[in-house]
């Protein structure tokens, strides 16, 4: 590869980057508290919502609810995802720190008799420690070496859990998780399947919890100095780095606090399928979910990766119904499609036809457009 | 550890990398003179197993013959996807291209899947699969022999096309400088098409190699990839003469470890993911 050619594919900026960079400072007061309405709104509604859909609809409320809690784990995986691609790092390892959260749960559960609750904090402590280390020896890796880098680091993972000991971590086989909620049959007091309501209602505020955690530490995150940082890197790390901007320092904040909060959903996740096995926790699967939801909602935004996974868990739902093995595939036309025709995602279509805003002279989702 | 084992497992590494090779090189064709990082490209060596297992189901084709099917297909595939995606994303942010063609990565295999589902199909019926040739304890596949030959051939036809021909030096023309050497008349867009399409070609070829040794599920692709991918980083990006030696490391270290650790078969991913890990993050902190 010659260096000329890396000269011109590196990102090109729109004409109002530099207007764009400086916008959260001039944005008006109102508009933070129209976020934070908006988002108790949006937590009361959650939070609501198990109570209103068993009054609509009775029975089938509960297939609504799993349906719910995949939509909100997807929306988790989506945005922590995100918040390690602000920095301009294409992570593929995200399956290995979901992974690790749930093997982590596993293996304490297994080996200890601590509460089971506090497993899920353990996961996603052990998931950081370990971004830490994976981000520490690729620091210095940008762009596709980083990407291979992560999906070998990856595989690595997979590949020392299966070869463990079976007594610590299961083996090829894998090992089993404790449920999280046990509701217990009432007879006469209840029908069969509010047993399954109650045990997936459970579920769905304990997902609902981490997502809103999630969506604070992006708000706070986008709302700091450090979004000027993460654009910097993004837009140029070398020339962010000359500016006295700490690439290595901020790439390893993002990559860690990314990592916490997706180990905490593996652990959860681990709970709630009750067993974890290398090939299906370690799937590629997890990662390729990861990056196309914030990639179809919006890029390095808080909105589109929460609204492309209501609508992508929506989309996966239909298609394995028609499709048994291939149903992935969705995934990947929604990727191709969102690359080619709407690089700034559905939050960057729908701006376009509400403010008027001019189309993106480049077909770009490195620049440094954000919102 | 067995030592009498040795030979053979050397041997056996050394067959092997004519196909890693073969892979590796079509990837290495397409980010040194493209530009383009195709995580899709173990695809279509996967497209290629499968064709060629199809084409063995339903008409009875020898692998050999389905080569001359399976060869031009892939590279009307791969001059397909170029035409209709991979074009527009040549000047866009490396993250979109590499997102790209992982979403057509994505699409091909799971179109696989719901076409031949998961399990693992193979040729196996082809008379001279259980042949092997014995020389003292060290005994040579005449399937493995064949497609390490075929390999050589390919590999050296492409060394040979690159150095000598005129579209090789195009394409040497256009990897040193794309703006210069369309200022000089050359049809850049033209010149990485074939490179594209001819990259897909190789790896499809090598795929009809795999149907034939192993039994592959259409997630083999993948693998591929990830296979392909630690010898060009080990070769150095883009580095298209290196890939020879960087197969050969590969390959007979991971036949070494299958061979002669205990345990050894399960350790053989794991070799090659400590391979490129290890590269990457011991090239980039000796840049310090």
């Amino acid at each position: 590869m010659s260096r000329q050619d890396q000269g011109t594919s590196a990102p090109t900026r729109a004409p109002g980057a530099a207007s764009q960079l400086t916008q959260p400072r001039s944005r008006p007061a109102s508009r933070h508290w129209l976020a934070v309405v908006a988002l108790l709104a949006f937590a009361a509604g959650l939070l609501l919502a198990p109570a209103i859909l068993r009054s609509m609809f009775g029975q089938a409320s509960v297939s609504y609810l799993s349906l719910g809690i995949k939509a909100v784990s997807l929306a988790i995986l989506a945005l922590t995802w995100d918040i390690v691609a602000r920095t301009g790092q294409l992570s593929l390892a995200h399956a290995a720190f979901y992974g690790s959260g749930a093997y982590t749960a596993a293996v304490l559960l297994k080996l200890t008799d601590v509460n089971m609750w506090f497993s899920i904090p353990a996961a996603g402590i052990f998931a950081a420690l370990l971004a830490l280390v994976l981000g520490s020896a690729t620091l210095r890796l940008y762009g596709i070496y980083f990407a291979i880098a992560s999906l070998a680091f990856t595989e690595v993972l997979k590949t020392i859990v299966q070869i463990m000991p079976p007594a610590i971590t299961g083996g090829t086989v894998g090992t089993n998780l404790p449920p999280l909620f046990r509701p217990t049959f009432v007879a006469g007091e209840m029908e069969r399947w509010e047993v399954a309501f109650l045990r997936n209602q459970g579920y769905f505020w304990v997902y609902v919890g981490l997502l809103l955690l999630t969506i604070v530490v992006s708000l706070l995150m986008q709302n700091s100095r450090l979004r000027h940082a993460f654009t910097a890197i993004r837009t140029n790390e070398f020339v962010a780095g000359v500016m006295g901007v700490n690439p290595a320092r901020y790439k390893l904040t993002a990559f860690v606090i990314s990592s916490f909060l997706v180990g905490m959903l593996g652990a959860i996740e681990g709970h709630r399928f009750g067993s974890v096995n290398p090939d299906i926790t370690f799937s590629v699967h997890t990662t390729v979910l990861a990056l196309v939801t914030p990639i179809f909602g919006g890029l390095y935004t808080t909105v589109g990766p929460i609204l492309a996974a209501g609508v992508l868990s929506g989309v996966e739902e239909t298609f394995k119904r028609v499709l048994s093995d291939g149903y992935m595939v969705a995934y990947g036309v929604v990727l191709v499609v969102s690359i080619l025709f709407m690089p700034r995602g559905l939050v960057g279509l729908f701006k376009r036809f509400t403010r008027r805003e001019p189309a993106p002279s480049d077909r770009g989702t490195g620049g440094a457009q954000d919102g | 550890m067995e030592l009498s084992l040795l030979p053979q497992a050397l041997i056996s590494g050394v067959l092997a990398a004519g196909l890693y090779a073969l892979v590796s090189v079509g990837l290495a064709l397409a980010i040194g003179v493209i530009g383009i990082v195709n995580f899709a490209h173990g695809e279509f060596f996967m497209v290629g197993a499968f064709f060629a297992y199809q084409l063995f189901v339903s008409f009875g084709f020898d692998p050999l013959l389905s080569i001359l099917f399976v060869a031009p297909a892939l590279f009307l595939i791969g001059a397909l996807l170029y035409q209709t995606t991979i074009r527009f994303v040549l000047k866009a942010p490396e993250l979109n291209q590499m997102l790209l063609t992982f979403g057509i990565g994505i699409i091909l295999q799971n179109l696989a899947l719901s076409i031949w589902g998961g399990d693992p199909r193979s040729i196996g019926a082809v008379p001279y699969r259980a042949i092997g040739l014995q020389f003292g304890n060290v005994s040579i596949g005449l399937v493995p022999l064949g497609s390490f030959v075929i390999s050589v051939l390919l590999v050296g036809g492409l060394y040979y096309m690159l150095a000598r021909t005129p579209l090789g030096r195009a394409m040497r023309a256009v990897a040193q400088n794309r703006i210069g050497a369309g200022l000089v008349g050359l049809e850049v867009n033209r010149v990485y098409l074939v490179a594209f399409a001819l990259s897909a070609l190789l790896a499809g070829i090598g795929g009809v190699m795999i149907a034939v040794i192993q039994s592959p599920t259409p997630t083999v692709g993948l693998a591929f990839t990830l296979k392909a991918f630690a010898i060009v980083v080990l070769a150095g990006l883009g580095n298209i003469r290196g890939i020879v030696t960087a197969s050969l490391v590969v390959a007979v270290a991971e036949s070494l470890v299958a061979t002669l650790l205990p345990n050894g078969d399960s350790l053989r991913t794991a070799v090659f993911f400590a391979i490129i890990f290890g590269t990457l993050v011991y090239r980039s902190w000796r840049k310090l």
